[in-house]
Formats: C-alpha cells, structure tokens, sequence
C-alpha cells in the first residue's frame, strides 16, 4: 500500500510539472495571440476587450492558477481558432469531447491486437526449434520494424480498401450512429498502429525468454524431471514476462503517437488530428490541454504497470 | 549401480570429455576433482541429462542399474531420463542464489518434484516438504516454505537446494561445487549436511569439486580430471596422499597446506618481529609502510554499506533519504588498530561482510567516510583486485596499461615525468619481472589467460614501486596450479622490492602460506592479530579456531 | 570463489559468434547504395526535381522513370533521391547532435552521480516515456515549421535516449575494478572519463546511434508528412506520400516509391546494427 502511496505522489507530481511546463512554454513564445484571433477586425477597443476577456492582464502565475483550477472544475478554456457562432468562442472541453472517443477507441483496439497477436507469437518464436520458422520470423518481424506506421497505413488503404475493397477510403461512422460500424473503421488503422509494435513485442519476448532459458533455474528444473513445456509455462514465461510488461506500458506511448499520425492517414477526426491542426494554427489552449491529456494518459499507464510490475514480481519491495 | 563407460562429449568440432569411464556403488561418494576447463562439469550434466543439445556424445554409454541412460549416436531420449531426474536422480547446483526460480515460493519449487513423480495429496505434500525442510536443518521450515528465494540466505538456499534433491530418497545425489559459493563456515555445515544424507539415505554421490582438501575430508574415492580425460582414480587417500600421475601430484603440491608447511617464508632475513625488522641497508629499524590507528569505517546509507561489503554494484551513489540524514551512520569497521612494516604480508582473513573490503578501501583512501588516523609512509599504495577478467581495462594494450600508472604520476609531479621511451624501457622490464614474455606488450587483455592478466595487473601495481600493495583475494579466482604461480611471484616480487603487502584473503590455507602475520575480523571487529605460526598453533579466539577447524 | 564455470555453455556461445554475419553484409550493402544515392540526389539526379511536364503525367514505372512521375509529371525516382539525401542528412545531424550532447551529460551524471543527476535523470526519464512525436510536435509549434526547427526538436527530442544509454553504460563502468585501479593510480577524472571509459563504451553506444538514426529517419519523415517538417519546394519522402495519398487509385507507385524507400534505408540500418551487435558478442 506504501508502494502505491508513493507512485500515486510521483504520478501527481509529474503531470503537475508537466502542466506548469506547458503553460510556461506557451507563455513565453512571440506573438500577439489577440492580434492574431481578431484579424483584420482588430481594433484597440476590441483588443482590449478580449485581453481582458481572456485574462491576459493578469501575471502569469495567476493565469496558470486560474487555468488549473478551471481544469479541475472541467472548464478547459476557450479555443483561439474555433467558435460556436459569430459571437460565442469554443470552450476547448466541448472541442475535445466527440473526438476524445475516437482515440481511445483506437488506442483500445491496437493495444488488444498488439497483446493477443505477439505474446502467443513470442512464446511460439522462442519454443521453435525450427530454424526455418525462426529464420522466417526473424526476417517478418525485423522488415516490419522498419515500415512507418503512415505508410503502413497507406499501404492498408491501397490494399484493403481500393484493392480488396473492405472499406471505403475516407469514410467515417460516427460512434453515436452505429457502434459496430465505428470499430470496423477503426480496425484498419488499428492493425496500421498494431503491426510494427506486434514484430518489436513479439521479438522482445521472445529475447526474455531465451535469455530466461539460459539461467540456472532452468537446468535446476529439468534436473526435477519436468517437460519442456511446464519449464516454459511454469517457470520461464512468467519470468520472462516481466521486462515485456515495461515494454507493453512504452509501447502505450508509442500507440498515442502512432495514432496521432494515423489518424490523419485515415481521416478520422480524432484528437490527433486536432492536435495537428491546433499546432499548425497555433490555437495554445487547446493544444495545451491536449498535451496535458496525453501526459497524463501515458503517465497513468506507467503506474499501472509499475502496479502490475509489483503483483509479478515479489523482489520489488 | 551406475556406470559411465568411455564417454566423450562433444560441442562442435571440441571435444571436452574424452573417453571418461566412472562406476559407482551405492553410499558411496566419488568426487571428481580438476581444474576449470577439465570437463568434470560436462561430464556430470551428460549423466543427469541436463547437458545442452549442441553437445553430442560421440562415443561410449551411461548405464543406471540396467538401465541405458544415453548411448553414442543415439539422440538424448528425454521422456526416459525424465523419469529418473528429481527421483532417481538429482542434482545440488553450485549458486543457489540463480539455481532457484526467483519468483516462486521455495515451498513451491520443492513441491514441484513430489507433483511430477508422486500421486500424494496436496496436504500430504505439504508435510512431505515440511519435513524434509526440518531434516535439511531448515528450523522455520514454515516460514521457509512461504519465502522467495531473495529471502533466504545463502546457506539456507543451498539447504532448500538439498532438500528439493533428497526429498525422494534418490539413488544418485550429483553435487556441482556445492559450497564453492558459500562462506566457509556455512560451507562446513553443508558438507556435513550431505554427508549425514549419504549416510541416512545411502545414496551414491558424485561430486564435483576444485578442493581437494573438501575432496579428501568427504569422499571415499577420487577421479581427477584434466582436459577431459580421467588422470587418476582411487581412493581418496590413495590419491591425494600418493598420487601416482604427474599431474595429480603437480595438484596436490600446487594447494597450499598447513601439513607442508612454509619452506621459504623465513629465510632470507626476513623475520616478523616487527621491533628488529631492518631496513634494505640494514640500517637502523624502519618505520612502519601504514599505521592505522583507531579506525572506524563507516557509511552514511545503510543499504549501500552493505551492497559494497558483499562486492554488490552499489547502486545509485545518490540518495535523498542519505542526504537528509546525514547524522545516520552505520559502522562496518570498530576501532581497527594496526601497522603493516616494510617487506612485511599481512594476512587479513574473514568471511564475506566481515569489514575487510570496507577497511582495504580505507586503507586506499577510495573510501572518506572515516574516523581515526591512516598514515602512510609509502608512495600511494596500489591494489591487486581478485578478478583477472575486470581489473584490466580490455579496451587497451598491455603496454599501455602499464605505462600508464607513470603516465599519471608524471602528471601530478612534474619531477617524476619520464619520456616515452624511459616509461616503455620501464614497462619492459616490469612485463619480464612479472615472468612474461615481451611480446605481450602489443597484445589486449583479451588475448591473455586468466594468470597472465593477473601477472599483469600485478606488474601494473608495481611498475611505480609503490612499496605497499592491498592484494584482495589476488588468486582466489585462478586455478590451483595458477594459484600456486602466482603466489610464488608475490613472494619472489616482495623479496626483489621489499614490498609490504596486505594480503586478503577468505582462504586460510593461502594465507598461511603467504603472510608472516595475520588478522582475523569478524563483524567489522580485529578479533586477532599476531605471527602466523603463532595463531595457527595457538588461536585465541573461538572464531579463528572455527575458521581453522573448518579449512583443514 | 568462483572458479567454475559451466563450460557447456561457453563453448556454445564461442561456436555461434564464429558464425559468418549476414547481416553486416546485407546492411551495408542497403544502406550502402541508399547513402551513394541520397549524396549523389544532392548535386545530380537524372530529370530535374521541379520540371513538370504535362505531357507526362501518371505515368507508370518505365526505364525512362524507373520510379515513374507524379501528378504534375515530375521524376518520381529524382525526387526520391533528393528527398533520401535530405532525410538523411537531417537524420545524421540530428543524431550528431544529440549523440554528443548524450556522451557529454551521460558520462558526466553516470561517473559523478550526485545532486546533478538525479535532477537531469528524474528530467531525462520523465521525456523519456513521452511519445517523440509529441513532444517534438511541442518544440515545433513554439518554433515553428522549418528544416532547421525539424532538427533543432528531433535533436533535443533525442538527448535523453542517449542519456540515459551512455549514463548506465558508465554507472556500470564506473565501479568497474579497472577504472577503480585508475582512480588509485591517480588518473585525472577527465582521462578516466574520456580515454579509460570511453571507449569501452562504444559498441553499445554505435548500436543506440544506429537505432537513433532509424528514429530520426521515421520521426522527420512522418513530420514531413504531417506537413510540419521540410517544406516545398524541397522534396521529401514524407510530403511525398502525403501527396500520393489522394492518387492511391490511378497512381500506386507515386505512393509506394517514397515509402518503400523509407522501408529500404530503415531496414538496412537495422540489419547493420544487428550485424554489429552479433559480432560485438553482446546478442541477446
């Protein structure tokens, strides 16, 4: 319970710095952000307006005050770009929440692909005396390492969707229409995401494994008399699994990248996309939060797994 | 009962058992003994089947009871050893600390062997496992039972060890260096432990051992090996008293034993009473290489105390709970008190975690968390460390590597730099003291035997003429013939330099034929101090008896 | 104590390391003819990589357009060359940089440890579970787009991989009985770090440079394809495919032409640091 106190403390104090990081980063670039929101309807009347309005007379360090407690309360500010209508602006929060799903959805679908396909791969990999299977493999998994997951993703829509004609280049169904329909769609670029990460998996494991096989308990378990398959199974898997759930919580982070850029292969509009497209207009409250988000998400897995790394483990004190 | 019959074992192309015939009767214990590289490894894992499948058995057979085991250009026939091994059969590996499965119980792991060859129930089992703990010596065996493997220490993973082999009254007990990684007075208990078993259980035992001391006190009769083939077989004292072979009788002579005694220690001059010890011009009495007085060692953080005693990484250096508590300190070494003189070994001898590698590094100033006084009337001393394969940086040349300590001396005082060909000249002449050739000056560590690299990391302590070297168990990790060389070139070294020398060692038997005083520690505390001859004929203290006692 | 070792097991290792290295040979061989071709794109490639043609638009791989052309009838295989060249210059630089930048606080934080680094690790670690692309998307943003910005983010984006690689490699060193004999010996702290640790260290670190390459390759092509890394009229493998996207159907090659590649150079880099590690003996 200490153990989880004290990561709980850590995960807390990272996405703090993480969010004073961002805010200051954000602070302290050039630019007038009011000039540019207004346009060519900036007048100094209505510049005012809006530096007052978006709290820009204010240190900074009130403002990060402000905008934190607004974060807890869900307000998450307004963007600079978008705007409900001619005279309300977006709040971020409302911009974020149909997109939000769409991500996790696809992060959801490609970390189940990943885990189902490469650890039954591994164990086979490394069980394999065969050295044709294991020159195969070998030479599958290390081709794939090197495809990018945006082409990886071109090469889905060529094959699959003009080629074969699974599904239709470009086409969306929204959530809220039909589910099933939604996770179809979010299938491909899923294996697009999934298909490098399965090869690095799949080999990682298979590398713990044999490097597991060569310790000594090993041979002390033979020497009782037991298969081959119950020193895999019982003794060696387990072990083996440690370092790869490390690398499963890394490999999270690597998904929310992977679908940042893959998002816009596949035109979902997701919050990649937007993230995209608010750095580009440089729209800071909204990417602001979207870094915050993704911190957090990736730092919440890595307590996870230093959760599941203690239930594994029992040298971990 | 069991029979090895003209067995070689090949990997590749090298073969390393090589016409091998063993037989053993039951109760009886046969060690093999020999040097590393010997094949008596390989031969034991070929007869347990654990020998891994690049080695193939090129000819002759293994026979238990009536039984084929393995014959030559038949294939391992795993699903018929696998009725032998953990019943039959079974084996005590050297490190318990990597032989047991760390993220199992060890109650567990012992239960595994009743689960594959036994249809009892689980409470049935539990009480098997249980008693078997209590006879292996294992008290709590309850709390044993529900403990990881990194919660146990190294003697009761040895015993849990042995009990998962004898559980099942096996007819065949195969014993890898089963106290080589255990401090000696665990190591005692162990063998008398075994030797209780094969007298209870009277199971035949094979083990394998590089000491021949620990060979002669358990074993009824002995196999040396060298590269692979079988020298000699005998009785234990047959053997080891009158060994027939030259290379058995180079082994025997090669071990340093107190029944031998210290030809050569003495003469020359060089007597151990400090008082009337002489300077090289035999002028009047020197003053001592390094006084310590009133030393105490000790560390801010806990933890890494006792990482750095045991020779374990020691971790991050930094740590915030060691910052913060900077009144906290936990003392390794009391009060030490002691003067090593010119030309003098001092022997210091202790058991891992007793102090000694916490107080040499005082000794060499690696270590400032110190109270007392060091002082040192020598050029800063230098250290022999025990591993030949880590103390030379493998990166460079030999030539290099001993230039460099005048290198770095020339650097600090500009009144001893030496031009390049003064330094090579000097590392020349270094390379042929330390008894190697001068082509060696081009070549990497990597290219040089494990005595080799320890002739050079000595040559490289000495190229400055420190006058006072810390050897830290300089021959603990060479082989006994190695052994035997290397320590005649310490002392040959120490007599041409009139060197002091503080010699560290778990080794009692090398001490003695090493040093002209000794020191035993125990928990960070100088129980003893005084002339060889004079502690081993009448220790003080019940500790050096045991320490004694225990490496006859 | 220890004085035994399992020679089984070390024969077997001797007899695998003895082995002929395929993949050395395939790796150099790929990354060979992708290096020729990308610093050859830089001063020469066979059409210009600006002329369009009308006349020539879509058309298919041939020995004329080994690569066939675009949607303005531009070289295809030309424009790979040029934009193979640019990623890879991009790339080395960016692991020039941030490779030296790693050597330097790396050896520094590992050999002294202290107050210095546990501050740099706790920031080092922190960046180094974050996605690359996030934060190089963060960098960018706050510099804007642009060649020089792409290698200013992947650069710092890259430090604390290396880092982290050089400070284990010389926590490990720095006990090391050898090093510990330096420091008797009285080695200036400055030689043990650099001429007595150093280059113990660089097999490991050649593999990690190799690896960072690979990324810095993946990382500033999938930027160039999110349209925030180098900008028209330079070419670039990834605007490329994001301008082939909308082709798929009419035009496949201009698509696959840049992609595979990206696929070509990473893979051989891959295989080259492979051959290198399994040569070095440190396989795993």
């Amino acid at each position: 319970m200490k153990y989880v106190g004290k990561k709980i403390g850590t995960l807390i104090m990272t996405l703090f710095l993480v969010s004073a990081a961002a805010f200051l980063a954000f602070e302290i670039i050039p630019g007038d952000v009011v000039a540019s929101i207004l346009g060519t309807e900036a007048t100094p009347e209505r510049e005012a307006q809006l530096r007052e309005e978006l709290g820009f007379n204010d240190p900074p360090i009130v403002r990060y005050g402000k905008w934190v407690a607004g974060v807890f309360q869900g307000d998450f500010g307004v963007s600079y770009r978008y705007s409900k209508n001619m005279n309300e602006m977006m709040p971020v929060a409302e911009l974020i929440g149909d997109k939000l799903p769409v991500t996790l959805w696809l992060a959801a679908i490609s970390l189940v692909l990943i885990v189902l396909v490469s650890i039954p791969l591994g164990v086979l990999w490394a069980k394999s005396g065969n050295h044709l299977l294991d020159a195969a493999l070998g030479v599958i998994t290390q081709a794939s390492m090197a495809v990018p997951s945006f082409f990886l993703g071109i090469l889905v829509t060529w094959l699959f969707g003009i080629m074969f004609r699974f599904f239709r280049p470009g086409g969306y169904v929204s959530y809220q229409d039909n589910f099933p329909g939604f996770l179809g769609y979010l299938l491909f670029p899923a294996i697009s995401i999934a298909l490098p990460k399965v090869a690095m998996t799949a080999r990682f494991l298979r590398n713990s494994m044999l490097t597991e096989l060569d310790s000594d308990y090993v041979r002390t378990a033979y020497s009782k008399g037991c298969t081959k398959e119950r020193v895999m199974y019982g003794h060696v898997l387990r072990n083996a699994m440690m370092p790869v759930v490390t690398f499963l919580g890394m490999i999270v982070a690597e998904i929310v990248a992977g679908s940042i850029v893959v998002e816009q292969v596949f035109g979902l509009p997701g919050i990649g996309r937007l993230l995209i497209s608010s750095i580009s207009t440089r729209d800071f409250p909204v990417v602001e939060i979207l870094i915050l988000y993704i911190t957090f998400v990736v730092i919440f897995v890595y307590f996870l797994v230093d959760i599941l790394y203690k239930v594994i483990d029992p040298r971990i004190s | 009962m069991i029979k090895i019959e003209e067995l070689s074992v090949a990997f590749g192309d090298t073969e390393v058992v090589k016409n091998v015939s063993l037989e053993l009767r039951d109760g009886e214990i046969l060690g093999v003994v020999g040097e590393s590289g010997s094949g008596k490894s390989v031969t034991a894992l070929t007869l347990m089947g654990l020998v891994s499948d690049a080695a193939k058995v090129t000819s002759g057979r293994i026979l238990f009871d009536d039984v084929i085991l393995r014959e030559a250009g038949r294939p391992c026939d795993k699903a018929l050893y696998r009725k032998f091994q953990g019943s039959e059969m079974s084996m005590v590996f050297q490190e318990p600390q990597t032989s047991l499965n760390p993220t199992q119980k060890v109650g567990r792991q012992v239960e595994e062997v009743l689960l594959l060859h036994t249809k009892l129930d689980r409470g049935e089992i539990r009480d098997k496992v249980l008693e078997t703990f209590r006879a292996v010596g294992l008290q709590d065996a309850e709390r044993v039972y529900v403990s990881y493997p990194h919660q146990l220490s190294g003697g009761m993973r040895q015993r849990a060890m042995i009990a998962m082999a004898v559980i099942l009254h096996p007819r065949l007990i195969v014993a890898d260096e089963p106290t080589t990684a255990l401090d000696v007075t665990i190591q005692n208990q162990i063998v008398e432990l075994l030797r209780k078993i094969n007298a209870e259980q009277n199971n035949a035992m094979l083990f394998i051992t590089h000491d021949l001391h620990l060979a002669r006190r358990i074993c009824h009769r002995v196999a040396v090996m060298k590269d692979g083939c079988v020298v000699e077989t005998g009785t234990a004292e047959e053997v080891l008293d009158h060994p027939g072979e030259a290379y058995t009788k180079r082994l025997v002579e090669a071990v340093p034993s107190r029944v031998r005694g210290r030809e050569g220690r003495t003469a020359g001059g060089r007597t151990c009473n400090p008082g009337s010890l002489t300077g090289e011009n035999g002028k009047a009495p020197s003053e001592p290489v390094l006084q310590v007085r009133d030393l105490s060692v000790y560390y801010q953080d806990g933890g890494q105390a006792l990482a750095e005693e045991e020779g374990r990484e020691g971790g991050n250096r930094f740590s915030l709970k060691a910052f913060f508590r900077r009144n906290y300190r936990q003392y390794v070494v009391h009060h030490a008190d002691f003067e090593i003189w010119p030309g003098e070994s001092l022997g210091l001898v202790g058991e891992s975690g007793c102090g000694k590698t916490s107080l040499s590094k005082a000794i060499l100033g690696i270590n400032h968390y110190i109270e007392g006084n060091i002082v040192h009337h020598s050029v800063r001393p230098q250290m022999v460390f025990q591993d030949p394969y880590s103390s030379l940086n493998p990166t460079k040349t030999i030539g290099w590597l001993l230039q460099e300590p005048l290198r770095a001396a020339g650097r600090l005082d500009k009144s001893l730099a030496m031009t390049k060909a003064d330094r090579e000249a000097a590392a020349y002449d270094m390379l042929r003291r330390v008894g190697l050739e001068e082509a060696y000056f081009h070549r990497k560590p990597s290219e040089l035997s494990g005595g080799q690299r320890q002739r050079v990391s000595i040559a490289q302590a000495l190229i400055t003429n420190p006058g006072f070297i810390v050897a830290d168990e300089p021959v603990s990790a060479l082989d006994v013939t190695i052994q035997a060389q290397i320590m005649e070139l310490i002392l040959k070294l120490q007599g041409e330099m009139n060197l002091a020398c503080l010699f560290i060692s778990h080794d009692i038997n090398v001490v003695y034929r090493m040093c002209d005083r000794i020191m035993v520690m125990k928990d960070g505390q100088i129980l003893e101090i005084g002339e060889t001859e004079e502690v081993f004929s009448h220790p003080k203290e019940d500790y050096t008896k045991l320490l004694l006692c225990n490496s006859q | 104590m220890e004085n035994t070792k399992y020679t089984g097991k070390t024969e077997v290792k001797k007899v695998k390391n003895k082995r002929w290295n395929k993949y050395l040979t395939a790796g150099m061989v790929m990354t060979g003819i992708a290096v020729t071709l990308g610093i050859v794109g830089f001063f020469w490639t066979p059409y210009s990589t600006t002329a369009m043609s009308a006349a020539e638009k879509f058309a298919p791989p041939s020995l004329r357009h080994f690569f066939g052309t675009d949607n303005f009838g531009r070289d295809i295989f030309s424009r790979v060359m040029q934009g193979m060249g640019t990623s890879i210059l991009i790339s080395s630089l960016v692991v020039f940089f941030s490779g030296a930048a790693g050597i330097f606080l790396g050896a520094l934080t590992g050999y002294f440890g202290g107050l210095v680094d546990e501050v740099v690790m706790r920031i080092t670690d922190a960046l180094n579970g974050f996605p690359s692309i996030l934060l190089t998307l963060v960098i960018i943003s706050l510099l804007g787009i642009g060649m020089q910005n792409v290698i200013i983010s992947l650069g710092l984006v890259f430090v604390p991989g290396f880092v982290r690689i050089v400070r284990s490699e010389f926590i490990r060193l720095r006990d090391a009985d050898y090093i510990k004999r330096a420091r008797m010996m009285r080695v200036g702290n400055f030689r043990i770090l650099f001429v007595h640790i150093l280059p113990n260290i660089f097999s490991v670190f050649w593999v990690s440079v190799m690896i960072g390459f690979n990324n810095a390759i993946l990382a500033e092509s999938g930027m160039s394809y999110l349209g925030i890394g180098v900008q028209p009229p330079d070419a670039s493998l990834g605007k490329m495919l994001s301008d082939a996207q909308g082709y798929l159907q009419t035009a496949p090659w201009y698509a696959l032409a840049p992609g595979l590649t990206i696929v070509w150079v990473v893979l051989g880099f891959s295989l080259f640091s492979e051959g290198i590690r399994r040569k070095g003996g440190t396989q795993r």
